[in-house]
């Protein structure tokens, strides 16, 4: 069974190319165009991984992680935050949401599959 | 009035008795009468004459100018009257003579009257020896006695009040000069002679000096003077006594307390017949000396504030002439006082042949206001801001005007700097914000590449790089942006710009920093035309304004109103929020510079200040109301000045 991830990002495009590499990798991918979005698939779908932007128009990535953090049944989820929020201070906020890997705008393929890999042990 | 009366009514009465007695001698006297007819004229003539005298109003009998002409009339008809009483009348006429001799030159009535009864009595012996009382015409002769005796009382008597009248006038004219010499505001001692004798001195003398006039009376004159200036003083009472008057001045008159007081002196050498005074006018110079002291000292202040003053002072009549200029002028002009004073200012300031255009000096002179301009010095890039202020006198008729010039060249750098310095420090904060708006396309790009790079199906990639092409396009837009907010405009830079225009691309820019989905934007923009201003600074003001705006919305989000409008000759521009407001302690503090209730780090305390700043160099002006927990508003004005629509 293919390991399930949700994309989050407000920009259709990024979606749109983390969507052609995690299906050729062999990944199912659900697409959420923003914080609202992605609250509501996380409670119909289950997921293996959680890839969510920060900056986004009705709940920001922050909302988003705390939420399924404080959700019995998403609190596990491994959650990488991709942002283009590129402070130190920004990224010990992502840390202390709970947030498990750090990706900054902009970025290669290489960086995630460095993350992919860390999540999933080099899957 | 009463003795008016009595006057006329004793002179009517002794001429009445002069008529009768005269014409008995007329015409009882002895020997042949040559012309009866004569006789009976004359004395018909000498009575209606009294007769009119009656009718004549009382008060003429006081004046000398009437009595004159009567007495030589009287004194006519009785010299005539006794030539046709008798031929050979010699004796009689001297005798006539001698009582009119006798009552001019009499003082005393009574003593007159004495003279005047021994005069007939001898006369009376004199006929009686030449045995002429006892013959037949013995009474015409007779007559002669009372004839003589009564024409002394007569001249007697108007001798005599013509004589009081004098004294009575002298009396009258002496009291007014003894209240004039009494109450004068000047000290006045008379001497009795030019060795300074005192005869007399006034109240104000007495006042002034200390001494009293009994001890003044004992003193001479030079005594109370400095023993240095005895002489001097002899000298002037010397040069009084041959040309009559002199003056001195500034001498020091001893005062009794051993005090010196200076007065000016007018001495004037006053004759009366053998007698010569001298009348001293003493004039106190203490309280104008005192006076001119302390216009000498207000004059030094103000010359050494008009010299102290470092910035150039000048000062022009209203045809432009320099009356006046401060060391900075000379100094910096390389000019003597000479060289500037009396010329044109604009010829020896500015090398020019008629007023400058906008110079504040013909504002003034014009307007009768103070005004102020600007002044660019381009050969050394420098900027003067040129005061006038008017001088008016009392009717408001312009005098001078006062020309203020202060070198702002470098006030203007620094805050030139300032505004600079605040752009990067607003680009700083901009790019963080940008820095993700900016991110988001990049990522797309660089994932969009990868995935092309990697695709084998080609047909496939068209897809990807026009979504490639899209994220350069965005990313070209904000750079576009930005790029006219960090272009370095120049101090003069000013191009006619329309608000409308830079107020919706600052509020993209802002936008673009800070994503607020809770703040509703509201835009009201008039056609407002154009101004003449500089783009990047105007731009400046609208995104700190706007920014602030968003800023005090966080959280709690609201409308962020934009109205732009065209008043008569404004254009205004309002920012208005509904944040949490500026509380009503900090309202007049918030254009200060470093004022600021942001956390250290976040806020220059620049912003509001550079506003400020930017605004009044465009000669607008910047108003905020505000009230906590409701919001706030900005109102900028500018003028709209000729040429511009």
């Amino acid at each position: 069974m293919n390991k399930k991830i949700l994309v989050v990002d407000d920009e259709e495009v990024i979606r749109k190319f983390l969507k052609i590499h995690l299906v050729k990798l062999g990944y199912e991918v659900t697409e959420a165009a923003d914080g609202e979005q992605a609250i509501e698939q996380l409670g119909i779908d289950d997921f293996d991984l959680l890839i969510c932007d920060i900056m986004m128009p009705k709940k920001d990535g922050w909302e988003v992680i705390k939420e399924a953090k404080s959700n019995p049944k998403t609190k596990n989820l491994p959650v990488i935050v991709l942002t283009a929020k590129n402070e130190d201070s920004d990224m010990f906020k992502g840390y202390d949401c709970g947030a498990n890997y750090y990706i900054t705008k902009p970025f290669t393929k290489a960086q995630l599959l460095y993350g992919l890999k860390l999540m999933f042990g080099g899957a | 009035m009463e003795k008016d009366r009595d006057r006329k009514k004793v002179i009517l009465l002794l001429r009445w008795t002069a008529i009768i007695v005269t014409s008995y001698l007329i015409l009882f006297g002895r020997g042949k009468v040559t012309d009866l007819h004569l006789s009976h004229i004359l004395i018909a003539v000498y009575m209606l004459s009294n007769v009119l005298l009656t009718f004549l109003p009382k008060t003429w009998f006081s004046n000398s100018k009437f009595f004159y002409p009567v007495v030589i009339f009287d004194t006519c008809i009785v010299s005539f009257g006794m030539y046709l009483s008798e031929k050979m009348t010699t004796d009689f006429y001297l005798v006539f003579f001698l009582i009119i001799i006798f009552a001019s030159i009499s003082r005393n009535f009574k003593l007159l009257m004495v003279i005047g009864g021994i005069t007939a009595l001898l006369y009376g012996i004199l006929l009686h020896s030449w045995g002429l009382l006892i013959t037949e015409n013995g009474s015409s002769y007779t007559l002669r006695i009372p004839f003589i005796f009564i024409m002394t009382a007569f001249y007697g008597y108007i001798v005599q009040t013509l004589t009081k009248e004098k004294h009575q006038e002298l009396t009258i004219s002496e009291d007014k000069y003894r209240g004039l010499f009494e109450n004068a505001n000047e000290g006045i001692i008379i001497l009795r002679n030019p060795q300074g004798q005192i005869a007399d001195v006034n109240r104000e003398v007495e006042r002034t000096s200390g001494y009293t006039k009994e001890e003044l009376l004992q003193n001479e004159f030079l005594d109370l003077f400095a023993p240095e200036e005895i002489e001097k003083t002899r000298d002037y009472l010397k040069e009084v006594a041959e040309r009559g008057g002199a003056r001195a001045d500034y001498l020091s008159l001893k005062k009794k307390d051993g005090t010196f007081m200076e007065v000016d002196l007018s001495i004037k050498r006053i004759d009366l017949g053998d007698e010569s005074f001298y009348q001293v006018m003493i004039r106190d110079l203490t309280k104008q000396r005192k006076l001119e002291k302390k216009i000498v000292e207000s004059k030094r202040n103000l010359e050494a504030i008009f010299d102290g003053i470092r910035d150039q002072l000048s000062l022009q009549a209203p045809n432009y002439d320099i009356l006046r200029v401060n060391k900075a002028v000379i100094e910096n002009y390389q000019k003597t006082y000479q060289e500037l004073i009396g010329r044109k200012c604009y010829e020896v300031y500015y090398q020019r042949s008629v007023p400058c255009e906008r110079c504040p000096v013909s504002v003034t002179i014009e307007t009768k206001q103070p005004a102020s301009s600007i002044m660019k010095l381009s050969e050394i890039n420098g900027a003067l801001q040129i005061f006038s202020y008017p001088i008016l006198d009392e009717k408001g008729s312009l005098i001078s005007v006062i020309e203020y010039v202060k070198d702002i060249t470098e006030e203007q750098r620094l805050q030139e700097q300032l505004i600079q310095s605040e752009k990067l420090a607003g680009i700083g904060i901009l790019a963080s914000g940008i820095t993700h708006e900016i991110n988001n396309p990049l990522s797309g790009i660089i994932g969009m590449a990868e995935v092309a790079l990697e695709e084998e199906d080609l047909s496939k990639n068209k897809d990807y790089l026009g979504d490639i092409l899209n994220c350069a396009q965005r990313i070209g837009e904000i750079v576009k942006g930005l790029k006219s907010y960090s272009r370095a405009a120049k101090r003069e830079d000013l191009s006619p710009v329309n608000l409308n225009e830079v107020l919706e691309e600052s509020l993209k820019m802002v936008q673009l920093a800070i994503k607020k989905d809770t703040v509703e934007v509201i835009k009201n923009f008039q056609p407002i035309g154009k101004i003449k201003a500089n783009t990047g600074e105007i731009q400046q003001v609208f995104i700190n304004l706007i920014t602030n705006a968003f800023q005090a919305m966080d959280g709690k989000g609201g409308k962020l109103v934009l109205s732009t409008r065209s008043l008569r000759d404004l254009i205004e521009v309002k920012v208005s929020d509904e944040g949490m407001g500026i509380p009503q302690k900090y309202l007049n503090q918030i254009f200060d510079p470093f004022f600021t209730t942001k956390k250290q780090g976040e806020g220059t305390g620049l912003g509001l200040n550079i506003v400020y700043r930017i605004i009044t160099k465009h000669e607008g002006t910047i108003t905020v109301e505000s009230k906590e927990n409701m919001g706030t508003t900005f109102t900028i004005q500018f003028p709209k000045r000729r040429g511009e629509s």
